[in-house]
């Protein structure tokens, strides 16, 4: 049986996916990703998935459309040519975008 | 966990889930959280009927998707309250149906046309942001992830509800009266919306000891009138006479004379008994009740065998 391995590195990150291990219950499971991702790499929780309990939509399926494909400029904060520097938080808001934007330009190529 | 250990290890982020909390912390953050996530959905029913009203389709694509946002903060808050076990999430949402639900005092007014959508969408929005870009560092992490997303969106909002009011501002006389007329009306009710100055607000005290609440009413309504009301008067939008405040430059502090403020109707809106504010629920609740159908489709046993292929036929 397939396990899929989400390592958080340190407390308060986020779990990220991290490969797979083949065990035969969860217990062996939690052993093996361990082994193999938690030994030489910093973690400080992991989460094993059972693979056949995770469920997928994907952005070729027919009719599926993600990641901001169609044209969408008045979503974002960019598109707006006020000021955003009076207030912290909303440059901050407005610097995430940006980095959002430029990664969506980005996984296009 | 006992509370004092709670109160020592309070920190950004510090508690979840694993963590077996006090019942006071439980029930409080789910106190401030629930009311969040109303605040969230109620707000975003002040805005719907602007998508039908926008007057280009730039802004009816524009405030469709911030009505969306606010939606999806609601359901994100929700779930990050349910995580406490103190309610479960349909119990929050019924609690809103029943009227039993607490929001914000802006959102139980609603908004007469166009002129007015600015005031929520520039003013009470940016007051949101400002209270919740301190809330990264509340101590229940499920909360804090809850905000990591609204704050990434809501640069979008506040920005589009500038653009409006820009608009409005610089176009003709007549426009601008009428904003003015707007701002009259609803600035009040924003300088309510921190609540009470010298904050006597009763559960203020023990949110920021284990660090559910990270700066004061207090200093957030300072931290709002420093930003905002140099951008009113950049849009040449008067301060009322009264309520009076006075900014005392020596400390870079704001006072607000309490008693030019009308309380008694603040704390009926906290009731939930100011008849405009009732009159949203209701709405809410016909919206509901509307698409009642969908949602019992959707959770249907036979949901996937009626006949889907029919529909695109």
């Amino acid at each position: 049986m397939k396990w899929e391995v989400f390592r958080q590195e340190k407390k308060k990150d986020y779990h990220t996916h991290v490969g797979n291990v083949h065990a035969p219950n969860a217990e062996m499971a939690k052993q093996y990703a361990q082994i193999m991702h938690a030994r030489r790499k910093p973690a400080n929780s992991l989460w094993v998935v059972p693979k056949e309990d995770i469920e997928e939509v994907h952005a070729d399926e027919q009719g599926i459309e993600m990641g901001g494909t169609t044209q969408k400029a008045y979503r974002w904060a960019t598109n707006y040519n006020t000021d955003e520097t009076f207030a912290e938080e909303i440059e901050d808001s407005q610097r995430e975008q940006e980095q959002a934007e430029k990664d969506l330009a980005e996984a296009d190529k | 966990m006992d509370l004092q250990t709670a109160t020592e290890r309070a920190g950004p982020r510090e508690f979840g889930p694993a963590d077996d909390m006090p019942r006071e912390y439980r029930e409080a953050a789910t106190r401030m959280i629930q009311f969040h996530a109303n605040s969230e959905i109620m707000g975003a029913y002040i805005e719907r009927p602007f998508i039908r009203q926008a007057p280009s389709l730039d802004r009816k694509l524009a405030v469709s998707a911030q009505v969306q946002d606010e939606i999806g903060h609601g359901q994100l808050l929700y779930r990050a309250a349910e995580e406490l076990g103190i309610k479960t999430r349909e119990e929050m949402l019924d609690e809103l149906a029943a009227g039993e639900g607490k929001f914000l005092n802006c959102f139980h007014y609603p908004l007469d046309d166009w002129y007015e959508l600015p005031m929520i969408m520039f003013f009470v929005d940016g007051a949101a942001m400002r209270r919740q870009a301190t809330l990264k560092r509340t101590s229940w992490e499920p909360y804090a992830h809850a905000i990591d997303k609204i704050c990434f969106e809501e640069g979008f909002h506040i920005k589009h509800g500038e653009d409006i009011l820009r608009t409005i501002a610089t176009g003709s006389r007549k426009d601008q009266e009428r904003l003015q007329e707007a701002f009259d009306k609803w600035w009040p009710r924003i300088l309510q919306f921190f609540g009470p100055t010298d904050d006597q607000s009763t559960h203020g005290d023990f949110s920021m000891e284990v660090g559910l609440k990270t700066m004061s009413n207090d200093d957030l309504r300072n931290a709002f009138l420093n930003a905002y009301v140099p951008k009113a008067r950049k849009y040449g939008l008067e301060l009322p006479e009264y309520p009076r405040i006075e900014y005392h430059e020596a400390d870079d502090y704001y006072e607000v004379y309490e008693e030019d403020l009308d309380w008694d109707e603040f704390f009926t809106v906290a009731k939930n008994e100011l008849p405009t504010g009732a009159g949203q629920i209701d709405k809410r609740k016909r919206s509901q009740e509307a698409v009642e159908w969908v949602r019992e489709v959707i959770e249907s046993p036979q949901q996937g065998g009626g006949n889907p292929a029919a529909a695109d036929d």
